[in-house]
């Protein structure tokens, strides 16, 4: 079930397509037919959590809320 | 005095494809079809490192060491770290009051004071606690500095990276060596199980040597931790001075804005103005992977370099307005990063942005911190900064780079 504090988003204007994160979650993330990065599941379980973290310090333009 | 240059492009990028436009060089840098091509005569100290390498290696390495940029990590920099070093320096800048009272310090040595202590933390470097050894360590920084940056010098390369390299080795045996012997043990106790993982220093050397990589050569955390060092410490301290020179001229012609010198909000537009105009690397090259050919037409061959200009990007009216020349802490640009390419582009981000422009940037969706240009500027504020009259700030001149060499202040109120 998932947890409603958990809220993904990825800020279109400043992602650049590295796709980090797809490959630290590919659950949740993926790519868009734009190149850039797109939010599968924008309100995923609790245990997503550390590789949301992950995946948005990862990010090289800090893209990533969550 | 122009506080706003046109870009000299440095011998090495002459007789390349230049590309000057913001969309040009915004595709380059997203694009996966190009490598990391700068660098080249400066591998002796940043070769292998982070900013050299691409893709799945560049990945792996930046997962390895994006923790030290956790939300947390940079709450606790600026809390514990940053904030003490900035009071601490300021106060030891009242030792140098002069027969009239006043405070006098040079801005471009104090800042990089106030930050070699914090790329000392990040990188894991221990002993810069005390004046005289920050003071030492704060030199070999600039050195090392001067060294992985010898493209842009305007000495002759050849002796600046054999003088570089022979310092470098005093700060093998000064700083660097002990500190990773020191973080060797603590790993080896970790190991063994005497220590837990949460007993280790949380920086880049113990997190390299707990991570050890068998392709990594043994130099490689040397390069690395030069890389920090020389990094964490490079764009506060070529922005400052440039932020307070452009707040100083926005202030004499908005004298009604003064009073706005303790604002963060306003601290922080400034800053982002700042490093737009001044970029602490005004050119990065890239090598076309493969044949390209760009949105614009324009046909790379595999295997050529090209270069993209930041400096003129970064001013491109297009995209920042007529008016992208000159300085304006009130200009909105909604649709891209307002510092431009003051932090590259790409997988090549700078790894460490959000320690200068923190994490309540309008880019993060996020609050925690404000980074090292808002709280150095509003320490400096507090401590009644003011252009010297006496003594002008100047460049360098030993460099290409658009940095002040000497930039004399007067801090009223300490």
């Amino acid at each position: 079930m998932a947890d409603p504090e958990l809220h993904v988003k990825i800020n279109s204007l400043i992602c650049e397509g590295t796709a980090y994160c797809v490959r630290i979650n590919p659950d949740v993330f993926g790519i868009g037919t734009d190149g850039l990065g797109e939010v599968l599941v924008d309100r995923p379980a609790p245990e997503f959590e550390d590789s949301l973290e992950e995946a948005a310090t990862l990010c090289p333009t800090r893209a990533i809320t969550y | 005095m122009e506080t706003i240059r046109d870009m000299e492009p440095p011998p090495h990028i002459i007789g390349i494809k230049h590309f000057v436009d913001y969309k040009t060089v915004d595709e380059i840098l997203k694009s996966k079809n190009f490598r990391q091509g700068s660098h080249q005569e400066s591998q002796p100290f940043f070769g292998d490192s982070l900013l050299t390498i691409d893709h799945g290696e560049h990945f792996e390495r930046r997962r390895l060491e994006a923790p030290l940029f956790r939300k947390e990590a940079l709450e606790y920099y600026e809390r514990e770290e940053l904030l003490p070093l900035i009071s601490s320096s300021l106060e030891e800048c009242e030792q140098n009051r002069g027969a009239d009272g006043l405070v006098r310090a040079d801005l471009c040595l104090l800042v990089r004071n106030m930050l070699a202590r914090i790329s000392a933390v990040t990188t894991g470097i221990d002993g810069v606690d005390t004046p005289e050894r920050t003071d030492a360590f704060r030199t070999y920084v600039e050195q090392l500095g001067t060294g992985a940056t010898v493209e842009w010098s305007t000495e002759d390369h050849g002796e600046v990276i054999e003088r570089i390299l022979a310092i470098r080795q005093g700060f093998v045996e000064e700083f660097y060596g002990p500190s990773v012997e020191r973080r060797c043990e603590l790993i080896d106790q970790f190991r063994a199980g005497q220590i837990s993982e949460d007993d280790l220093p949380r920086d880049l050397l113990t997190l390299m040597y707990l991570h050890w990589n068998e392709d990594w050569d043994d130099e490689l955390p040397l390069r690395e931790a030069t890389l920090y060092t020389v990094a964490s410490s490079q764009t506060t301290t070529h922005a400052v001075p440039h932020m307070m020179m452009h707040l100083h001229e926005w202030f004499e012609v908005h004298p009604e804005d003064y009073e706005k010198r303790f604002d963060r909000e306003f601290l922080k537009r400034a800053g982002h103005e700042a490093i737009r105009l001044h970029l602490p690397s005004p050119a990065l090259l890239r090598i076309a992977l493969e044949d390209v050919t760009l949105s614009n037409g324009i046909e790379i061959a595999e295997g050529e370099r090209v270069a993209c200009l930041f400096t003129p990007a970064n001013r491109d009216t297009s995209v920042f307005g007529d008016d992208a020349k000159s300085f304006d802490p009130y200009r909105e640009v909604p649709d891209v990063k307002p510092w431009g390419f003051a932090f590259g582009g790409g997988e090549h981000t700078c790894i460490g942005r959000t320690l200068v422009t923190g994490l309540s940037a309008r880019t993060d969706g996020d609050e925690g911190t404000d980074g090292t240009l808002v709280n150095i500027a509003l320490a400096l504020f507090g401590a009644g900064i003011e252009l010297d009259p006496e003594e002008m700030p100047a460049f360098t001149e030993l460099s290409y780079h658009d940095a002040y060499g000497r930039f004399p202040v007067i801090l009223r109120d300490l």
